[in-house]
């Protein structure tokens, strides 16, 4: 048996088994439950199917005005045998008891005559006899008896009397009640059995666990915030130490740092969001100035201009953080790594945010190779559970060679783009006085949560629709 | 990024080969190139502007026969000495100094061709022309022009008939009411006199950067063409030439030059250069070991030349690879022509031991603490609308950071709190069950004396029908003594956002924030229909 009674439903089968039948009200009695505490219990073992309950009424009847005339009267035909019983000769005239029984004269002689007690003969009634009690007479006094408490009909037996009373005008009134009774299914009969055994000790204390509990919503991380942080952990795992650095950047380090001619498309304003009337006042040593605009103007022939390069941006990127962390501690080994919001002048649509979170890690060392930043790349992604990937050239302004990972979703069923990686330029190394090669890689994690979560919408990350974040599951 | 259109059987006569479509498809990414549509007869692919010979199915068959092996090394370009002259008045150099030209001849235009060579002239004008400030292309009708031609200056009643008009048109007239003129008109600021060429007749070619004259527009009946560019910086202007030479040429046009002189113009030479790289920084680079013949070979698969000399490699680069700055760029090409696919990952020997920030370590520990008290993290974007963070939470705009030109007006505002971006969160989630309890962490920016700083925040709001200044307060207290072991304090204040006698200011030590039951007013601002109570802290400084 796979379902646990709730105590209320013991109680009920216990009842039940000893006697079939009961309405609430005698389940209240022998079960010292609240009628509520019943009616409940009833509604659940009908719900399983273990109780029937039936629908009946009840037919009950109490004496008339003129029934209880003839309780303290007694009956007219009575009246009429008495009447007759204290005249000598057992006879009178008619009109004599008319005169005596008034209204009741007519019933009187007719069921006197009924039960065979008169005679008439020539306008005189003779007395021939009569029965001590009539069933009539019965009757009414059963009923008297449990008086002001209702009859029921059934338990009064003697239906032909009762129905001929019933002809009588106001000797009875009759009223009726709608009940239920309960009784045992088959199926409640056999587990009641199980109840009344040892087991019900056990079950008692059980609680039904098929049914459904309230609702109750944990409080939680953002599910963003959680692949960031999976992220992060494994850039730490795969031993990169993590920097951090502003959002509001010179377009100094933002763009010409990482070899981004000033008069580049991505750095108009349709691409990149200036500070309104915000310049930066210190954007680098005297040094990475100079070595930095003489590379622009020999790669690019151009005039360079410092106050071009003082304009403020937020980030278009987190390279601007990690090529000013390089730059100031010119490592010669180095894993470093920065997530981070970077912003994009873009309309916003179901593709494109304004801003969303970037995870960048470069690898500074004297011997690493392009192979080993593909290899870094194939940790990463299979620690993201990632495991088919491939390469494709692409381009990017500050890293030559330049590559970009393809992931096979099988959700999707397609090759997706994720990650941008390369090696910086010796235009962007060199100037800032770098020395070993430098291999960068990093993408938007956004990109990385909407497959995981199978969004097809990059808004609904930043909706807090509190209906999606309080339901979608935590370990995906 | 720019898209240029591939239809497959053009492309199979370009490659002199028949390639099954898979191949192409296939083979295209390994260029470098994006497919953005592939239908049964064409596929649309994107370029990275650093190719600007990519922007025409020419320039990708080209390369596509290289990393096929169909033809390898560098195409040539076959210049014949022409006899038409550009003569250049000295007045161009205070507005555009540079004009370089040459002429394609004895050729055919189709529709396809000339489709293709409309999108490559827009490409070029926005990618290496930057949007035409740096150079920009007329492309005309050689026989309706007489030589030789004058590159000068005009003033602003000169008139022509412009491109695609009907009529002749005043300099002004152009700038105001042709839709190019309108939009490249800030090219040429308020100078007097423009650039203008005419030709022997007077006649007007083209008014450059704007727009050329109707007169010599090119159409399928065109045999010769005169390709001219104009620039702020000459090596711009003939790298842009060598791009729509090298086009031509493969488009089967014989090329002529032509002679330009005056105000330090030239004619262009277009010839190749060469770079010499050393075999052992290649394989050091790449991780791998490979010989030089093999390297060379792979350079002639990126339509390189190139020719082993020693440990040395010497590369020549034709003139259109305006992408090849040094080594490294060379390096890649021969990456790309051995094959992206031939290189096994391996993974770097490494010693390191990773680190989080403390930052990091301080938000995690911040969030699992609010989490522990109930409350759920929700993240909004730093950059908000002024409605938000201003208007209907009735806080002081004095100090507004706002961002240039976006295009959202909900995304044009810095936010220098956390808490209205939280309200915003809880009246879009009124159908969502009570009570509702969430905290952001986050960057927020300030405005001092014209410089900006950036503080990271906390913030949190308990919204249901029942909460009150007493819950928040409990919250507060807990936060403090759970994350940082620390009591704070609160003392009443008046914030514009808070009902008076409900709000307080949060000190530890000094003043970090503050806490109360937000204003009804506010609540109805925002459609809610629950009150609110919450707080914001600020955490820098704090650890």
């Amino acid at each position: 048996m796979s379902q646990v009674l709730h105590p209320i439903e013991q109680k009920l089968l216990k009842s039940l088994l000893e006697k079939q039948n009961l309405t609430p009200e005698d389940l209240c009695e022998k079960t010292q439950l609240s009628i509520d505490q019943v009616r409940r219990g009833i509604e659940w073992l009908k719900f399983k199917e273990i109780a029937q309950v039936t629908e009946s009424e009840k037919n009950f009847v109490a004496l008339g005005k003129m029934g209880n005339d003839a309780l303290e009267k007694g009956l007219p035909e009575r009246q009429l045998v008495n009447y007759l019983k204290s005249i000598d000769g057992f006879s009178c005239e008619m009109s004599q008891a008319k005169t005596q029984l008034k209204n009741e004269f007519n019933p009187a002689i007719a069921n006197a005559k009924k039960n065979g007690w008169i005679e008439i003969y020539e306008n005189r009634i003779l007395l021939k006899g009569y029965h001590d009690t009539t069933p009539e007479e019965r009757i009414i006094k059963l009923i008297a008896s449990k008086s002001p408490a209702l009859s029921l009909v059934d338990e009064l037996g003697d239906k032909s009397t009762l129905d001929s009373l019933k002809k009588r005008p106001e000797f009875l009134t009759f009223t009726s009640t709608k009940y239920v009774t309960v009784n045992l299914t088959e199926k409640g009969i056999e587990m009641a059995k199980n109840v009344s055994g040892d087991a019900a000790d056990v079950l008692v204390r059980a609680i039904d666990v098929e049914s459904a509990a309230p609702t109750v919503f944990a409080a939680r991380s953002h599910p963003l915030q959680d692949v960031i942080n999976e992220v992060r952990e494994i850039f730490i795992g795969l031993g990169f130490t993590e920097i951090v650095g502003n959002q509001t950047q010179s377009s100094f380090w933002n763009f010409d740092a990482l070899f981004t001619p000033q008069d580049h498309p991505a750095r108009e304003m349709q691409d990149t969001f200036y500070l309104k009337g915000l310049h930066a006042k210190n954007i680098g040593t005297k040094n990475q100035i100079s070595n930095v605009s003489q590379v622009h103007k020999k790669g690019w022939r151009y005039d360079w201009k410092l106050e071009e390069s003082k304009r403020l941006v937020l980030r278009t990127h987190t390279t601007c953080v990690t090529i000013k962390e390089l730059a100031d501690s010119k490592p010669e080994e180095a894993r470093i790594f920065s997530i981070g919001r970077v912003f994009r002048n873009e309309k916003v649509s179901y593709k494109h945010l304004v801003e969303f979170n970037q995870v960048e890690g470069v690898v500074v060392g004297k011997n690493v190779t392009l192979r080993d930043l593909m290899g870094l790349q194939r940790e990463f992604y299979l620690k993201m559970g990632m495991k088919k990937i491939k390469f494709w050239p692409t381009f990017f302004p500050y890293t030559e060679p330049s590559l970009q990972t393809m992931v096979y979703n099988e959700k999707l069923g397609k090759w997706v783009e994720l990650f941008g990686m390369g090696i910086f330029r010796p235009e962007v190394t060199v100037p800032l006085g770098i020395k070993n090669p430098v291999l960068a890689w990093g993408g938007g994690i956004e990109r990385i949560a909407m497959l995981k979560f199978g969004l097809d919408d990059v808004r609904e990350l930043y909706n807090n629709n509190l209906g999606w974040l309080r339901n979608v599951s935590k370990c995906q | 990024m720019p898209v240029v259109t591939l239809h497959f059987d053009r492309l199979t006569r370009m490659l002199g080969k028949k390639i099954s479509k898979e191949k192409i498809v296939s083979t295209l990414p390994f260029i470098g190139l994006d497919i953005e549509e592939e239908t049964k007869n064409y596929v649309n692919v994107e370029y990275s502007p650093n190719r600007p010979d990519y922007s025409t199915d020419y320039g990708i068959a080209s390369s596509l026969q290289g990393l096929l092996g169909i033809k390898t090394g560098m195409p040539k370009l076959k210049i014949k000495k022409g006899k038409d002259a550009i003569i250049v008045n000295p007045s161009v150099r205070k507005v555009r100094p540079f004009v370089t030209a040459i002429e394609a001849k004895n050729g055919k235009l189709d529709d396809e061709t000339i489709s293709q060579i409309i999108v490559m002239q827009e490409d070029l004008h926005n990618g290496i022309g930057r949007r035409r400030k740096k150079t920009s292309i007329g492309i005309h009708d050689l026989d309706k022009i007489s030589f030789p031609l004058t590159y000068t200056t005009t003033g602003r009643n000169h008139k022509f008939i412009p491109l695609e008009s009907s009529h002749e048109m005043t300099i002004n007239e152009i700038l105001e009411k042709n839709e190019t003129g309108i939009k490249y008109g800030h090219l040429i600021k308020n100078s007097e006199k423009v650039p203008i060429i005419l030709d022997s007749n007077g006649n007007t070619i083209s008014f450059p950067p704007i727009i050329n004259s109707e007169q010599t527009k090119i159409s399928k009946n065109t045999k010769n063409i005169l390709v001219e560019v104009t620039a702020i910086e000459k090596n711009a202007a003939e790298d842009t030439l060598a791009v729509i030479a090298n086009i031509l040429q493969d488009a089967g046009f014989e090329l002529f030059s032509m002679k330009i002189n005056g105000a330090n113009n030239s004619t262009p030479l277009l010839t190749p250069r060469s770079l010499i790289i050393d075999a052992e920084l290649v394989n050091k680079i790449l991780g791998i070991k490979i010989s030089i013949p093999k390297m060379v070979y792979a350079l002639k698969k990126s339509r390189l030349d190139a020719q082993g000399k020693g440990k040395k490699i010497i590369c020549t680069i034709p003139r259109y690879r305006t992408d090849i700055f040094g080594p490294m760029d060379l390096i890649e090409e021969v990456a790309l022509g051995y094959g992206i696919e031939n290189f096994e990952p391996t993974i770097p020997a490494s010693i390191s031991v990773g680190q989080k920030n403390k930052i990091t370590t301080i938000l995690e520990s911040i969030s699992s603490v609010m989490i522990g008290l109930g409350y759920s993290e929700v993240m909004n974007l730093g950059l908000v609308s002024q409605r938000v963070l201003y208007d209907h939470t009735k806080r002081d705009a004095s100090k507004i950071i706002s961002v240039s030109d976006s295009k959202s007006q909900e995304h044009n505002i810095l936010r220098n709190a956390i808490l209205p971006g939280l309200i915003d969160t809880l009246s879009r989630n009124i159908h969502e069950t009570y009570p509702q309890r969430l905290f952001e962490t986050g960057t927020i920016f300030l405005k001092t004396n014209d410089e900006i700083k950036e503080e990271i925040h906390l913030a949190c709001v308990s919204a249901h029908n029942d909460v009150n200044f007493t819950e928040i307060k409990s919250v507060l207290q807990s936060f403090f003594k759970t994350t940082f072991g620390l009591a704070c304090k609160t003392t009443t204040s008046s914030n514009s956002m808070f009902v008076e006698g409900r709000s307080a200011d949060i000190f530890v030590n000094n003043k970090i924030g503050e806490i109360g039951e937000i204003l009804p007013e506010i609540v109805d601002n925002f459609k809610l229909r629950v009150p609110i109570a919450g707080f914001e802290i600020r955490l820098t400084g704090l650890y």
